[in-house]
């Protein structure tokens, strides 16, 4: 609607209690509709089934997964806002973790947040303006792949990542290699993997090789999730990342900004993604410095 | 006609966060909302549009959480709303 012309400043917003309130339990109980009677609930059942499919598929599991855990959990250790800012994880720790929902660890699930985060969105022109440097959005995408995981016929990949950050990419111009870190939606670990594996960092399988020796993690080439993410910051789906995103990009973000501070490389563009359902829909967004 | 390099993100609203008891929902739409608005430099009145994350069934001692209504508590009158459904 800003290009349409009917409005000048856009105020988006999530809000909610769910940790403290029934009002998220509410949602997912009845997530899978029918399919409960079968013990298939809640959002982990689907992702854990994709999850499986994948294993199946192709080089995944608890041993990609962990880099992934513990990657977000130390960037998580830089940042006071986040729910898990005090608490280390090892991969020790990670594999000690209980099953929730097989092959997922309680270590593999986001959290449950109490509040909030807004972000206001206005044309470049009238951002130069204000306050702060604006985060300008270069390019965007969003690809549906499914109804629902249950007849999805590609449990295991391409999510909606492919083409979604294809558009992305086209429209700012880009390829991935000018990316300089991502954050992205991570409702799972396997989330994450399979999503960059859909955007084209990795090849099918490969997402172990590519993660270990601290890729995403402080110092890493890829940093990944860089406030905690939803596994160890707060979950408010894709404000989390976007948010995120603008703030390093503003050069905002303390002990955790991306730069020298946290022996990385100073981002100029930034990828980042929120999807829905199970790898039901998915949208991309690359973002750069103003 | 590409969007690229058109738009921007000109501020961030942030909220207590975690596990912070005794909340409405509608309750961190506000103050997250409120932060935003403020962390741009801008005044409510400028405000014209919103958008609402999804729409999340309430809690058992709460209201039905919809976009009119955070426009509404925040005092604002944007020409467009909305809000993800479900």
């Amino acid at each position: 609607m800003l290009d349409a012309g009917l409005c000048n400043y856009v105020v988006i917003s999530y809000g909610h209690n769910a940790f403290s309130s029934d009002s998220m339990m509410k949602m997912l109980m009845d997530f899978g509709g029918d399919d409960g009677v079968f013990g298939q609930f809640g959002a982990a059942s689907g992702y854990a089934m994709a999850a499986r499919r994948a294993m199946h598929t192709f080089h995944t599991g608890p041993e990609t997964w962990k880099h992934i855990a513990v990657g977000e959990r130390k960037w998580a250790n830089l940042n006071p806002r986040a729910m898990m800012y005090k608490r280390k994880m090892t991969f020790e720790d990670y594999y000690n973790s209980r099953p929730l929902v097989e092959p997922f660890r309680l270590y593999d699930n986001c959290l449950m947040t109490d509040g909030g985060r807004a972000i206001v969105i206005t044309t470049e022109e009238r951002a130069r303006d204000l306050k702060h440097r604006p985060a300008v959005i270069m390019g965007m995408g969003q690809h549906n792949t499914a109804t629902a995981v249950n007849y999805s016929t590609h449990l295991a990949g391409p999510t909606g990542a492919k083409k979604s950050g294809e558009m992305a990419l086209s429209m700012a111009e880009i390829t991935l290699d000018d990316i300089d870190a991502c954050e992205i939606y991570d409702c799972f670990t396997y989330t994450v993997e399979i999503n960059l594996q859909s955007y084209g960092f990795f090849g099918p399988g490969e997402g172990e090789d590519w993660l270990k020796g601290g890729t995403i993690e402080p110092g890493g080439r890829m940093p990944l999730n860089t406030s905690g993410g939803q596994l160890s910051e707060a979950y408010f789906m894709g404000l989390t990342s976007l948010s995120e995103a603008a703030m390093q990009l503003m050069g905002r973000c303390g002990d955790r900004q991306l730069g020298p501070e946290t022996n990385t490389k100073a981002p100029e563009i930034i990828l980042c993604s929120d999807s829905g359902g199970v790898s039901r829909c998915h949208s991309s967004f690359i973002l750069r410095r103003g | 006609m590409s969007l690229k390099d058109k738009y921007a993100i000109a501020g961030i609203g942030y909220t207590d966060q975690g596990k912070v008891p005794d909340r409405t929902a509608l309750s961190f739409h506000l103050e997250a909302c409120a932060n935003a608005i403020e962390d741009a430099g801008l005044e409510k009145e400028d405000i014209d549009g919103l958008i609402c994350y999804r729409h999340f069934p309430a809690a058992s001692n709460e209201n039905d959480l919809t976009s009119y209504e955070v426009a509404q508590y925040l005092g604002l009158t944007p020409s467009y709303l909305s809000q993800d459904a479900n």
